[in-house]
C-alpha cells in the first residue's frame, strides 16, 4: 500500500503498536503514529484509536489492509462519519455480505448457484435437522456471521448434529456476536476457486479471472495460483461471469473476491464475498498486469474503471506460497523472535512481498505470516520449477517456516498434475511422517 | 594533481570525518570515496543492527546525560495534547510543580474527548517535553518528573 501510494505521489502514515516500534519498514511510510500496546484490542483492533490517529495525521483516506479490521462494517462506517475516505467497498456491502445467510439471498436473486441449504437461520436442533434432513448428509453447520473458514462444523447424521447444535450456537454469540446459524450440503472433496473484482462507483464492475486456492492447512491458504489448472474456458467464464453479476446486484465497488466451491463433477456454488483485497492478490496481478492496489486507491478517490473486460487477459502462470513462522515438523507451532539470517530469493519471475528483514523481531502478537513468495512463468511447469528453485534458494535463520511444507507441495504428484481438492495437505502430507 | 596533494587531501577527509571528496581543478578531477560504517563489504550476512530508525523513539529525544532517575509520564492514547482545560485558563502544571499520583498534569483530546491525564506518580515536575496543541501519539513521554525522596 505504501509502495502504491508512493508512485502515486500519495503521501502516507503508518499506525502501529507497540511490539512493531522501531521496525524498518515502517519508514517506508512518511509518517508514523503508535496507537497502542502490542494486544489488538488496544491497538490494531480499536478504532477509537485510529480515528484518533487519522485525525491528528489530518489524512484523507484510511486503507484497512488485510485481517483486523479490514471487513469490519462498522469501522467503514465511522471513517465514514468522521468525514474520512475508505478505501474499499461501501458500508451496505460489507453489511450485506457480512451476513453469509444474507450474502446467499443475494447470490440467489443473482442467478448465482448455490449450495442447497436450510433458506434461512435455524434457530432449534430441531430446525436444523429438518433442514439436514432435505438437503441430505453430511451437512456443514455455519454462522452467518462466520466467514474465512471460521464458525463452522460437519455433521455426517442427526446424532452429530444433535450433538454439537447448542454449543455452535454459543460459539457464534461468543465469536462474532451473532449467534445465528444455517444448514447447507457440504461437498467431501471441492476445490476452492475465487474471482477477483473491481467496481467503481459509476455500477461498473470487471472481473480479473479466478484464483485457486485448494492448497490449504484447516481451511487456511498455503498455495494459490491462476489460472486454476484444468479449468476449461467456458467453465471459467461462466465462474467469473456469475461473479460480475453478483456483485452487479449488490451494486459493489473497490476491490473485492467471490469465492466458489467446485465440485468433482465441476459444478459450482457460491461460498461468499471477501469485502476486502486478498492476501493472494499478487498471482492476479501477475498475470493479468494490473495494479490492484493502485486501483483500490483511484477507485476509492472517485475514478472510472477504464478498461473493459476484453482489456484483461490472464498471461503465463502464477503460483503463491503463504510463508508462516511456523515449524511444520512440531505440529506448526508458532515461531516467533529474532530473524539472524535473512536471504531471500531473486531472479527473473520472483516477487518477494514482506515485511521481515534480517534483524526483525517476529512479535508473537499477531499472525504467523511473514511473507508471501510469487512467481510468474509462461507455463504452469516453469512456474513450478521456479518456486522450486526460490523456495530452495531462501535463507532465513533460526525462524522455523513452512517453506518445507511448500516444498513438498511443489514436489508432489497429485499437485504437480493439478489433481487435488481442500483436503490434499490434510491427507496427502500431514498423514506421513514430515 | 600529485600524490603529495592526494594524501593531503585524505588527511583532510579523515581529519574532518568526510566520507566523499569531490575537486576539479582545470581539466584534471579527483573523487576520493572512505569507507565508512555505511559500507558492508558485500555478500557478508549482517548479523546484528537493524537500520538505526530515523524518528528517534520517544525516551531519547535530545536527553542529556541523566544524573538523576526522572519518571516518565506518558500519554495513554494517540491525540491532541493540551497544557490547560481551555485557552484561557493557566496550564495545569509548570516546571517545577509538585505532583501526586492523582494530580492531573493535561489533557489529551481524542476524537472530541477531553480526557484529563494523571501523573500516577509523585514528585516535582521537571521537564515538560511536548507542546501546547501538539499531536501525540500512544506511549510519548509528555512530562518528566523527579519522584519525591523516598519513592
Amino acid at each position: 500500500m505504501i509502495r502504491a501510494c508512493k508512485e502515486m505521489g500519495i503521501e502516507t502514515v503508518a499506525v502501529f503498536s507497540e511490539a512493531d516500534r522501531n521496525t524498518s519498514y515502517l519508514h517506508l511510510a512518511d509518517d508514523r503514529i503508535c496507537i497502542g500496546p502490542a494486544p489488538s484490542a488496544q491497538s490494531y483492533l480499536n478504532i477509537a484509536r485510529i480515528i484518533a490517529a487519522a485525525e491528528i495525521a489530518d489524512v484523507d483516506a484510511i486503507h484497512p489492509g488485510y485481517g483486523f479490521l479490514a471487513e469490519n462494517a462498522h469501522f467503514a462506517e465511522v471513517c465514514r462519519e468522521c468525514k474520512i475516505g475508505f478505501i474499499g467497498p461501501s458500508v451496505e456491502s460489507m453489511q450485506a455480505m457480512g451476513d453469509k445467510i444474507r450474502a446467499k439471498e443475494l447470490a440467489r436473486a443473482a442467478r448465482v448457484p448455490v449450495a442447497p441449504d436450510s433458506q434461512g437461520a435455524v434457530t432449534t436442533v430441531d430446525e436444523a435437522v429438518a433442514a439436514a434432513e432435505r438437503v441430505g448428509y453430511p451437512v456443514a453447520i455455519k454462522a452467518a456471521a462466520g466467514g474465512g473458514g471460521r464458525g463452522i462444523r460437519f455433521a455426517h447424521n442427526e446424532a452429530t448434529l444433535r450433538g454439537f447444535f447448542n454449543q455452535a450456537r454459543a460459539e457464534a454469540e461468543a465469536s462474532f456476536g451473532d449467534g445465528r446459524l444455517y444448514v447447507e450440503k457440504c461437498f467431501e472433496n471441492f476445490r476452492h476457486i475465487e474471482v477477483q473484482i473491481l467496481g467503481d462507483l459509476h455500477g461498473k464492475v470487471l472481473h480479473f479471472f479466478e484464483r485457486e486456492c485448494s492448497v490449504q492447512r484447516r481451511r487456511q491458504k498455503v498455495i494459490e495460483e491462476t489460472p486454476a489448472p484444468q479449468l476449461d474456458r467456458s467453465l471459467r467464464e461462466e465462474i467469473c461471469n456469475a461473479a460480475v453479476r453478483l456483485a452487479e446486484e449488490v451494486d459493489y465497488h473497490n476491490a473485492g473476491t467471490v469465492e466458489f466451491m467446485l465440485d468433482s463433477e465441476n459444478r459450482f456454488y457460491f461460498l461468499e464475498v471477501n469485502t476486502r483485497i486478498q492476501v493472494e492478490h499478487p498471482i492476479t496481478e501477475m498475470v493479468t498486469g494490473e495494479d490492484l492496489v493502485k486501483w483500490q486507491i483511484r477507485l476509492a478517490a472517485g475514478e472510472k474503471l477504464s478498461i473493459d473486460q476484453r482489456d484483461i487477459a490472464q498471461r503465463g502462470c502464477s503460483i503463491e506460497c503463504r510463508i508462516n513462522a511456523e515449524d511444520p515438523e512440531d505440529n506448526f507451532k508458532p515461531s516467533p523472535g529474532r530473524i539472524e539470517a535473512l536471504v531471500p530469493p531473486g531472479g527473473y519471475g520472483v516477487r518477494w512481498d514482506s515485511h521481515v528483514y534480517q534483524g526483525y523481531e517476529i512479535p508473537s502478537a499477531y499472525d504467523s505470516l511473514i511473507g508471501k513468495l510469487i512467481v510468474h512463468r509462461r507455463t504452469r511447469e516453469e512456474a513450478i520449477a521456479t518456486a522450486r528453485r526460490a523456495l530452495e534458494e531462501f535463507v532465513i535463520h533460526p525462524t522455523r517456516t513452512t517453506i518445507p511444507l511448500c516444498r513438498k507441495v511443489l514436489t508432489h504428484e497429485r499437485f504437480v498434475k493439478g489433481r487435488w481438492d481442500t483436503t490434499f495437505i490434510e491427507r496427502e502430507l500431514l498423514n506421513r511422517q514430515f | 594533481m600529485d600524490i603529495k596533494q592526494i594524501k593531503h587531501l585524505i588527511k583532510l577527509m579523515i581529519d574532518n570525518d568526510l566520507t566523499e571528496l569531490d575537486i576539479a581543478s582545470g581539466d584534471e578531477k579527483v573523487h576520493l570515496k572512505r569507507a565508512g560504517e555505511a559500507q558492508q563489504p558485500a555478500g557478508v550476512p549482517v548479523f546484528q543492527a537493524v537500520p538505526p530508525a530515523p524518528a528517534a523513539p520517544p525516551k531519547a529525544e535530545g536527553e542529556p546525560a541523566k544524573l538523576e532517575e526522572l519518571v516518565d509520564v506518558r500519554s495513554p492514547m494517540v491525540g491532541t495534547y493540551y497544557s490547560s482545560s481551555s485557552p484561557d485558563v493557566d496550564a495545569y502544571v509548570d516546571v517545577g510543580d509538585s505532583v501526586e499520583q492523582d494530580t492531573v498534569v493535561c489533557i489529551v483530546e481524542a476524537m472530541k474527548v477531553m480526557n484529563e491525564i494523571k501523573a500516577d506518580c509523585t514528585g516535582t515536575i521537571a521537564e515538560i517535553c511536548v507542546k501546547n496543541a501538539q499531536p501525540v501519539e500512544f506511549g510519548q513521554v509528555l512530562f518528566r518528573v523527579r519522584p519525591a525522596q523516598g519513592t
